[in-house]
């Protein structure tokens, strides 16, 4: 057969959206292979939403051709859709009286009869797939009564439970504070290197992405960008689309920085974790630190046994701090006068 | 862990379906003609007794109004749950698709609509096959208009609201009707809303009973859709769920299941709306193929409580059956939206 068969899905000059005359994105070429974790970034509105969809047959494209292991997707049947793609959404379902175990049996539902009952096999793999997310004993405690990580971490079960070669999932991080943020994401790394899963999320969290996927996707100006997070960051992809918006990517950490302001600089000395942080406290606080000659303000980071002290010095006055945050205050004073 | 929850739905089943079957007799017991409960066994199993008049009594009007009420209850409670499912909505009911307001317009235009002399000279030739028959024709074209919407909207929410914005539609619509029409016309109509169990015979008992069975049957048989639909529409069709199909099969259940009991009996309301929520207080599930079953029987049960009540034991009069359920459910549903401080948690 032809060469795409080894993508589990390739995107043939597709165009996605609700308006043949006015696309949400047009002339998407792209490829996943089998067991990459892709994430898909973008701003608000960019369309992250429409193209998991598309690919998931859950709603039309307006022009091109999904493939799926190099046969179209409308060639699928509709089981035989549900038993090779899953979806995740960013909505945490509200069901009562819904046990964990049996949540994750839905995902069953184009492998069982029409009573849905589950044989040994459907057993195994839901077993499985429990045991995969570290849902032993959630097992039979009720869906509603969980936090709202361990709901998503259910959902991606469900996922698993139907067995499919590819996972998309719409934002599953989206409403999760930051550790769950990164154990989910950690959790979709593991399934794509243990299970060799194909699996294509959408992220806000540019950070988390940079970190942890093998792709990612971004979508700008209805345009979308392809490598892995290093490679953009390399050929500046990233640099160029953050250069308008008030925002400075940081091409050494990959890190996003707010604008520093260039002429209140700071020369920090010291070494340590508590230089480190010193810095960081610095240019959270918008001063550079560059250090040159005309560098007005001195910071001494000074280690001693227990405690560390910061001695700030500029042309008139001398001062001691004992914290980060006394230091901040006087900072302020100093470039307020 | 398994095998004890399997036993605890055994035990439920069995004191529902003893209970279901005590309330019956009493439902044939209790009347305004007072039959002794020796002969009311006796009549059951022999057709016999020193009085004609109680055979006649029983066989013709209380077994048939049983009958009714088993049928009815059951039906509005399972169609009820089936709307709370599809709707994800814990306030939705068997008639949210408008099925009610379709009857009460085609009963309306009948009764009121017409002029008197058409009206009375039809009632009298057909019985209430004429209502029966202008709430089934109301009650098909909205349902009709609904389901062209289904097959074109995406989301199911917008179906719940457009057929809420019709049933309000036509219930204006009706009200301009009400407006116009003498008062003897008015009563017919008004009496229709309230709703009775004792007006179907035994010859409409063999239309309303294969109407509601097969509905039920429909609905029995997608506990497994009905699952997976807990989840909304989008993970539905994710696991391979032909979301349009299942649309059309569980409106058409519950359009045979309510249409059938509104054309016959009138909108009996709210027994749709609170049996759900009991059956899954009771249950302690969300599985479909359980809750179906605890509906159904939960349905009856509570219907033939309201027919029971309704008959005023010990007295002359009737109330109207539609008043009973509603006083009856609405407590419920005001006890279970307090228990639960907030609706979205009912579900």
């Amino acid at each position: 057969m032809n060469k795409d068969n080894k993508y589990i899905i390739s995107l043939d000059n597709v165009s996605i959206g609700y308006n043949k005359a006015k696309p949400v994105l047009s002339n998407i070429n792209q490829k996943a292979g089998k067991g990459e974790l892709i994430a898909v970034v973008g701003s608000n509105g960019t369309g992250k939403s429409t193209l998991l969809r598309s690919i998931a047959k859950l709603q039309d494209t307006l022009s091109g051709n999904i493939l799926l292991k190099g046969k179209k997707l409308d060639l699928w049947t509709r089981t035989e859709l549900a038993q090779n793609i899953s979806f995740v959404s960013t909505e945490l379902t509200n069901v009562n009286n819904l046990k964990v175990i049996d949540l994750i049996s839905l995902g069953r539902f184009s492998y069982t009869n029409w009573q849905g009952k589950l044989k040994e096999n459907d057993k195994n793999v839901i077993n499985k797939s429990i045991k995969k997310t570290g849902l032993e004993n959630y097992k039979n405690r009720f869906f509603n009564n969980l936090s709202d990580g361990e709901k998503q971490r259910v959902m991606i079960a469900r996922s698993l439970s139907q067995d499919t070669d590819l996972i998309i999932l719409d934002e599953p991080t989206a409403f999760l504070d930051l550790p769950n943020k990164y154990n989910i994401v950690n959790l979709l790394f593991e399934l794509t290197r243990t299970e060799n899963k194909t699996i294509i999320f959408s992220i806000h969290d540019l950070n988390i992405a940079i970190k942890e996927v093998d792709k990612i996707w971004l979508i700008n100006n209805n345009k979308i960008y392809e490598g892995s997070p290093e490679d953009l960051i390399l050929n500046n992809t990233f640099s160029n689309i953050f250069a308008n918006r008030n925002l400075s990517f940081n091409v050494k950490t990959g890190e996003f920085k707010s604008p520093v302001n260039a002429d209140k600089d700071i020369c920090i000395r010291g070494r340590g974790i508590s230089y480190e942080w010193t810095k960081k406290a610095m240019e959270r606080l918008r001063f550079t630190t560059e250090c040159n000659k005309n560098t007005k303000i001195i910071v001494e980071v000074i280690d001693m046994d227990k405690k560390t002290e910061w001695h700030i010095s500029n042309k008139e006055n001398k001062y001691v701090c004992k914290s980060i945050y006394e230091l901040s205050l006087i900072l302020r004073e100093i470039i307020k006068s | 862990m398994k095998v004890k929850v399997y036993t605890r739905y055994f035990y439920l089943f069995t004191l529902l379906i003893v209970l279901v079957l005590l309330f019956s007799f009493l439902d044939l017991y209790f009347g305004s003609v007072k039959i002794p409960l020796r002969d009311v066994f006796s009549i059951l199993l022999s057709a016999e007794s020193e009085k004609a008049s109680w055979v006649n009594i029983l066989y013709e009007f209380r077994l048939p109004k049983l009958f009714t009420a088993l049928l009815t209850g059951s039906a509005l409670a399972v169609a009820g749950l089936q709307m709370q499912t599809i709707f994800r909505n814990p306030l939705a009911g068997p008639y949210v698709l408008g099925i009610s307001a379709g009857a009460s317009l085609g009963v309306a235009i009948l009764v009121m609509g017409f002029s008197s002399v058409i009206v009375f000279t039809g009632i009298s030739f057909m019985g209430n096959w004429a209502i029966v028959s202008a709430a089934w024709i109301g009650s098909a074209l909205v349902l009709f208009l609904i389901f062209i919407i289904s097959l074109r909207v995406r989301d199911i929410m917008t179906i719940l609201i457009l057929g809420i914005l019709l049933g309000s539609a036509i219930a204006a619509f009706v009200s301009i009707l009400q407006y116009f029409s003498d008062e003897s016309m008015l009563k017919t109509f008004i009496v229709w809303t309230m709703g009775s169990l004792g007006g179907v015979t035994k010859s409409q008992l063999l239309v309303l009973t294969p109407g509601i069975i097969i509905g039920l049957i429909i609905s029995l048989l997608s506990g497994k859709i009905l699952n997976v639909l807990l989840l909304g529409e989008s993970y539905a069709a994710s696991m391979g769920l032909n979301v349009k199909l299942a649309r059309f099969v569980i409106f058409i259940s519950t359009s045979m299941l309510a249409g059938s009991v509104t054309a016959f009996c009138g909108p009996i309301g709210f027994v749709g709306i609170a049996v759900p929520h009991i059956a899954r207080m009771v249950f302690r599930t969300a599985n479909h193929n359980i809750l179906l079953w605890g509906t159904l029987l939960l349905g009856a049960l509570l219907m033939l409580i309201g027919d029971i009540i309704s008959q005023l034991p010990g007295s002359q009069n009737t109330l109207p059956i539609n008043a009973v359920t509603a006083l009856l459910g609405i407590p419920i549903v005001i006890w279970l939206i307090i228990k639960n401080q907030k609706l979205s948690s009912l579900m």
